[in-house]
């Protein structure tokens, strides 16, 4: 029992400090965003003086450069509607690909594999001409568009999990006189729980994350159509950095904030969905 | 092409060159249409006798719409709204104007535009250091065009506007003879900031004695090597240039002799560096630097006046940059000059508009509020000789260096190579007694420079 | 590569098959399936479905106008990709400028390959159209039930429910990813660099003069062969490295935290997760700035006299420890800082798989008197490496083409003393796409570009057909049932 003892202090102490190196940076993160000083503090660890005026000035004092709540609301809009689209176009590729036969399906799974190894910003500047010849630049739809028309191609985690889902229950639902469409909505996503939280998270952190497609897009240069992360990203312009920096770390938190709130809350869904999508696929 | 269209652009073609052909002596002479060959063309200049401004043109019966994009840097937004209001009030008469202010730092400009140039906004701001690429991709309106528009409507020809600035700054806004943008401020350059309490005016002469001295008060001495825009200050002092060629490379000579050679150049930089009071400064870190208070004085421009105000406290002072020892001389430390301007997009829906907004944003009067607002060094000789800018202690540096400045004309693949060769300085892999290795490195540098533009 | 060559197979089979249909519906129809070639609704007014009639004469006059409203302004141009180069005038008197009717190369380039694509759409559409025709009188001939359109559409949510599924998804991937593909591919054959923007230069084609100045060191990019190598070999170091890392790191995290010794999984794993919820560019930028020379990292290294040691046997010649801004230590502190950034991410995989490991082996194993150490080798190990040994692969992809790490820890502050390195625009801490990126946004060298986001597509598909082709095959989806 003595070695057990030891055992589980030796891990704790480990655990504690693998802890404490990963959330360095997060704690200073943290703190530099309620430093008096606005630029980027070199000396010390911990600001001088607190204050929350970065918050203040953040959500309340919007000014040309920082208007974080216009730029959360773009972003929360954009991200819904794209995380609409992408669950919705994953879910109907995966349950095309894995419930049902058709002649073209192999074909074009692999076609689907191929195209997904090629990184979508390769081809940034045809993507950006495209949206134009449509009119969608400088259009939070474009930006939905470019996050989602394409997610199709992210269907193999999801197909994993369709394939576990045993085949004996949609052939009882077919018997019962049930369309595809039927048991798709009344069998199929139902129990498909895990995935459908996995692929939400997934489509909708992405326009938090992206700052390379949304600058390109947004690019007529009004600060109050920007999405978070081209609006944070330009607080770090040369000219900038030093009276903001500690707005975009306030900025930062309060972005995570929500996130981290989702992956907690979503944490055990989140794990079975990637699992069981790519382990059995 | 249909005959219409071909007909209706031959006749605006004759038009324009008509009037570009009365209003600009410069022009005159290789405009294809002469003059006379278009009367017509003259009627709206001349019925508008160009005496007293701004109602030259006669107020239209009907009122264009006339919708424009202005995009400014980040810190002048709010100036630049009253501005804009200003002019609409200013042209009411002439056209409803709808003019959406965006933002766009001065320094990226050249990106954002090239990226999508017939959607970039009508008119922008910009660093003098861009204005070739620009050209080259077709970006910028001429305003040597526009003269006739602006005869008419703002009652300034080209040649008032060109005279109304300081020499260099028209310099660096003219390329291939053609004038591109309107001056905007005479103060992107860079020149000595330093804590008069630790050195003296005299320390602050040459690198040595400042090295020196501020070694001695264990204090640092702050200058960019990475970037080709400040590293090029010791070439140009010695006597080497850049300049770009007829095919859009770059020429580059630094790897010869001019006052003395290249290499010498090279060593005495290296002197420099590899003094233990010398902080060789990331680009773009400058201000940071400033305000961490390990510097007694630093190489940088007006933007950073408040950062070194705030560190230097009642020692804040600024001068011309020092001297420097090379091949055993004392060299003055030239300077680029640079300009920021206002140019119109080539690609613009109302492109006689926008030069008139152009204008009005760079026009003495704007020029003065601007000083006033952001302490921006001027470029107009009126605004630029007024008392209150010559208190100004950094604009007063900077004018002195300007004596000491360059005018920097180089192509795209200057900064890569250029910057690289300041970073090996900076980091002390290349040996001051190894000649060779030097001169190589120079070759090498002057390879990539001016290598064929892809 | 058996499983590839039958995929590929099974491809051009159905297409053969296609074709084969289309021809004997031709050879064996009626007036009716004949002059379907040209009028296509006319199959289905003969069989009375009158609304399919209507719907598919719509899409043929659509696709008509399509190609002579709109495509042939394109297409013919397609070989020059434009000729007419942009001029204007200024007009005093609208104060407008006046342009001629130039040519946009890269929007010709753009709607040509949109053209072919709305024609190979409508090729199939017209195929399947008379061999649906021919489908339809071979029923009418045999007196059996023709659909009316109200079963055609209850079809569709039915046995050809797929159809429905897939329409909307397949059409944004064809113009969201098949398309601009294409054109970086078309990019990388022609000349489109800064000496050749649109909309006021026009570019053209130049065959493989690209790829040959890529692979070759002599020529007009006297050291683009040069940093193409080295990038190339950094981007696959990097991508083994980053993965393998952040794979065995997140393994061993999970098996840390869920080990039945470990109070509070829950509340550990929350720690971690913290650190992925927080967005890339945020917490890269920060780490960055933590690491900058000046920074606070290296403000301590000074204070313990770290960076003194260092100094004294000669690991560094500068006055602070280089961490992001010399080879060598960058390439490492990437690596680490990747570490921090994606071994979360792996730990909730990991965590997720560890959950499902099957207990009965665990438990029989435990009864026969083995170690838990012997469980952990012969049983947990192989059991985690079996199940996510495909993720690897998709990962190693993912991390040749990770932009957001590289980017955002070295843009702007590492500065290569590689000379010939600068003469091409690359950094020794590049990956081939923060490389094709910097030319694209900083120098508008569009053609190398694409002649490298080529190369690295090639690198990823090759790697995948060949390790991959478990995936690939998809063959294994039935034993699940």
């Amino acid at each position: 029992m003595k070695k057990k003892y030891i055992d589980m202090i030796l891990r704790h102490v480990l655990l504690a400090f693998l802890a404490f190196i990963w959330l360095i940076p997060i704690v200073w993160l943290f703190v530099t965003s309620f430093s008096t000083y606005p630029g980027r503090n070199t000396s010390t660890f911990f600001p001088e003086h607190w204050t929350l005026n970065n918050y203040k000035n953040l959500l309340f004092a919007a000014d040309s450069v920082a208007q974080f709540p216009n730029w959360f609301k773009n972003t929360f809009i954009v991200a819904c509607c794209s995380c609409i689209i992408s669950s919705a176009f994953v879910l109907m590729v995966a349950y095309a690909t894995s419930c049902m036969r058709f002649k073209m399906r192999k074909p074009l799974m692999n076609i689907g594999v191929i195209l997904n190894l090629f990184p979508g910003f390769l081809s940034m500047i045809a993507v950006y001409f495209i949206l134009r010849t449509l009119n969608l630049t400088n259009n939070h739809w474009g930006l939905v568009l470019v996050y989602s028309a394409s997610s199709g191609l992210g269907y193999l985690i999801a197909k994993g999990f369709f394939d576990t889902i045993p085949a004996s229950l949609r052939e009882a639902a077919y018997l019962d006189g049930a369309s595809e469409a039927t048991i798709f909505y009344k069998v199929v996503v139902p129990m498909s729980q895990p995935i459908i939280v996995y692929t939400v998270i997934s489509s909708f952190l992405a326009p938090w994350m992206d700052f390379v497609f949304a600058k390109m897009i947004l690019n007529a240069g009004i600060s109050s159509k920007w999405t978070v992360s081209i609006g944070l990203f330009n607080m770090l312009d040369k000219s900038l950095i030093n009276t903001y920096f500690t707005q975009f770390c306030a900025g930062g938190v309060l972005v995570s904030i929500p996130i981290s709130a989702l992956f907690v809350i979503m944490q055990k869904f989140y794990v079975e969905g990637v699992t069981g999508g790519s382990v059995k696929g | 092409m249909n005959m219409k269209k071909l007909t209706a652009l031959l006749l605006a073609a004759t038009m324009t060159f008509s009037l570009a052909a009365c209003g600009n002596p410069e022009v005159a002479g290789d405009g294809s249409a002469p003059a006379e060959s278009a009367p017509a063309a003259k009627a709206p200049a001349e019925t508008a006798p160009a005496e007293t401004a701004p109602a030259q043109a006669e107020a239209p019966a009907e009122k264009q719409d006339v919708s424009l994009r202005l995009w400014g840097a980040e810190e002048d937004q709010a100036m630049l709204q009253g501005m804009i209001d200003a002019f609409k009030e200013h042209y009411a008469d002439y056209a409803n104007f709808t003019i959406e202010l965006g933002v766009e730092s001065e320094s990226t400009a050249k990106d954002t535009v090239l990226t999508d140039i017939e959607a970039a906004a009508d008119v922008y701001s910009f660093a003098s250091d861009q204005l070739i690429d620009l050209v080259n991709a077709g970006a910028l309106q001429s305003i040597d065009e526009m003269d006739g528009a602006l005869q008419a409507y703002a009652g300034k020809s080209v040649a008032d506007i060109k005279a109304a600035n300081v020499e260099g700054a028209v310099e660096a806004s003219t390329y291939n003879n053609t004038f591109y943008a309107f001056p905007l401020s005479a103060d992107n350059g860079y020149f000595l900031y330093y804590d008069s309490s630790v050195l003296s005016a005299d320390d602050v002469k040459s690198w040595d004695t400042m090295l020196a001295k501020a070694g001695e008060a264990g204090k640092k001495v702050g200058m960019t090597l990475a970037s080709g825009w400040y590293n090029a200050s010791f070439f140009y002092g010695a006597g080497f240039t850049t300049g770009l060629n007829e095919d859009g490379t770059t020429a580059i000579d630094w790897n010869g002799k001019a006052d003395v050679s290249g290499v010498e150049v090279v060593q005495g930089m290296l002197d420099i560096a590899s003094n233990s009071a010398f902080l060789a400064v990331a680009d773009g870190d400058i201000s940071n630097q400033i305000a961490s208070g390990q510097l007694c004085a630093a190489v940088s421009g007006t933007w950073d006046s408040i950062a070194a105000q705030d560190a230097f406290g009642d020692g804040y002072a600024a001068t011309k940059l020092p001297t420097f020892t090379a091949g055993g001389k004392q060299i003055q430390q030239a300077a680029v000059v640079g300009y920021k301007m206002v140019a119109v997009n080539a690609y613009s829906q109302n492109a006689g508009w926008a030069a008139l907004l152009a204008e009005w944003i760079t026009n003495e009067e704007n020029q003065a509020k601007r000083f006033a607002e952001r302490e921006v060094g001027p470029s107009n000789k009126t605004v630029a000789a007024s008392s209150e800018v010559g208190a100004n202690a950094a604009i007063a540096a900077l004018a002195e260096q300007s004596a000491y400045g360059v005018v920097q004309t180089v192509g795209g693949n200057y900064w890569d190579p250029t910057g690289t060769f300041g970073e090996m300085i900076a980091q002390g892999s290349l040996a001051r007694d190894d000649a060779e290795a030097i001169q190589t490195a120079l070759d090498t540098m002057v390879e990539g420079v001016s290598a064929p533009v892809q | 590569m058996e499983q590839v060559k039958a995929a590929f197979g099974s491809f051009f089979g159905a297409i053969g098959g296609f074709f084969k249909n289309f021809g004997n519906a031709v050879a064996k129809g009626d007036i009716f399936v004949k002059l379907s070639l040209l009028w296509m609704g006319a199959g289905y007014c003969r069989r009375k479905q009158f609304i399919k009639a209507i719907l598919i004469t719509i899409f043929e006059v659509a696709v008509i106008a399509f190609t002579f409203g709109f495509a042939m302004d394109y297409v013919t141009k397609f070989s020059t990709l434009g000729t007419v180069q942009q001029e204007s005038v200024f007009n005093i008197v609208t104060m407008k400028n006046e342009f001629n009717d130039y040519d946009h190369s890269f929007l010709i380039l753009l709607m040509s390959l949109v053209s072919f694509v709305v024609w190979i759409i409508f090729a199939v559409v017209y195929l399947n159209n008379i061999i649906h025709a021919y489908e339809l009188q071979k029923l009418a001939e045999s007196g059996k039930h023709i659909n009316t359109f109200r079963e055609d559409m209850r079809e569709f949510l039915n046995r050809k429910f797929h159809i429905t599924l897939l329409t909307l998804p397949v059409i944004g991937i064809i113009i969201f990813t098949v398309i601009p593909f294409f054109v970086l591919f078309l990019v990388a054959f022609t000349n489109y660099d800064q000496q050749h923007m649109p909309p006021s230069a026009l570019f053209t084609w130049v065959g493989f003069r690209n790829f040959r100045d890529l692979f070759s060191s002599g020529g007009l990019t006297v050291t683009f062969g040069y940093a193409f190598v080295r990038v190339l070999a950094w981007t696959l170091i990097w991508a083994v490295f980053a993965t393998f890392t952040t794979y065995i790191g997140g393994i061993l995290l999970s098996l840390l935290i869920n080990h039945k010794n470990t109070k509070l999984p829950r509340f550990w794993r929350t720690l971690f997760i913290i650190t992925i919820a927080v967005p890339q560019f945020v917490s890269l930028l920060l780490v960055r700035n933590f690491f900058a020379n000046n920074g606070i990292a290296n403000t301590f290294c000074a204070n313990i006299g770290l960076t003194g040691w260092l100094r004294d046997i000669g690991a560094i010649s500068t006055s602070y420890i280089p961490f992001l801004s010399a080879p060598g230590w960058a390439h490492v502190m990437i690596v680490i800082i990747n570490i921090w950034v994606g071994v979360p991410y792996q730990m909730l995989i990991a965590t997720g798989v560890l959950m499902n490991i099957p207990t009965e082996q665990m438990e029989s194993a435990k009864i026969d008197g083995a170690t838990p150490r012997q469980i952990f080798v012969h049983i947990t190990m192989p059991y985690v490496l079996f199940i996510t040994g495909p993720s690897l692969v998709t990962d190693f992809v993912k991390n040749i083409n990770n932009f957001n790490v590289i980017f955002l820890l070295t843009n702007g502050v590492f500065t290569t003393t590689n000379q010939l390195m600068a003469n091409s625009q690359a950094k020794e801490v590049d990956l081939l796409v923060t490389w094709l990126y910097t030319l694209t946004q900083d120098y508008y060298n569009y053609k190398m570009a694409s002649a490298i986001g080529i190369i690295v597509f090639l690198i990823c598909a090759v790697f995948t057909l060949v390790s991959f082709n478990r995936l690939i095959q998809g063959d294994r989806e039935e034993a699940y049932r």
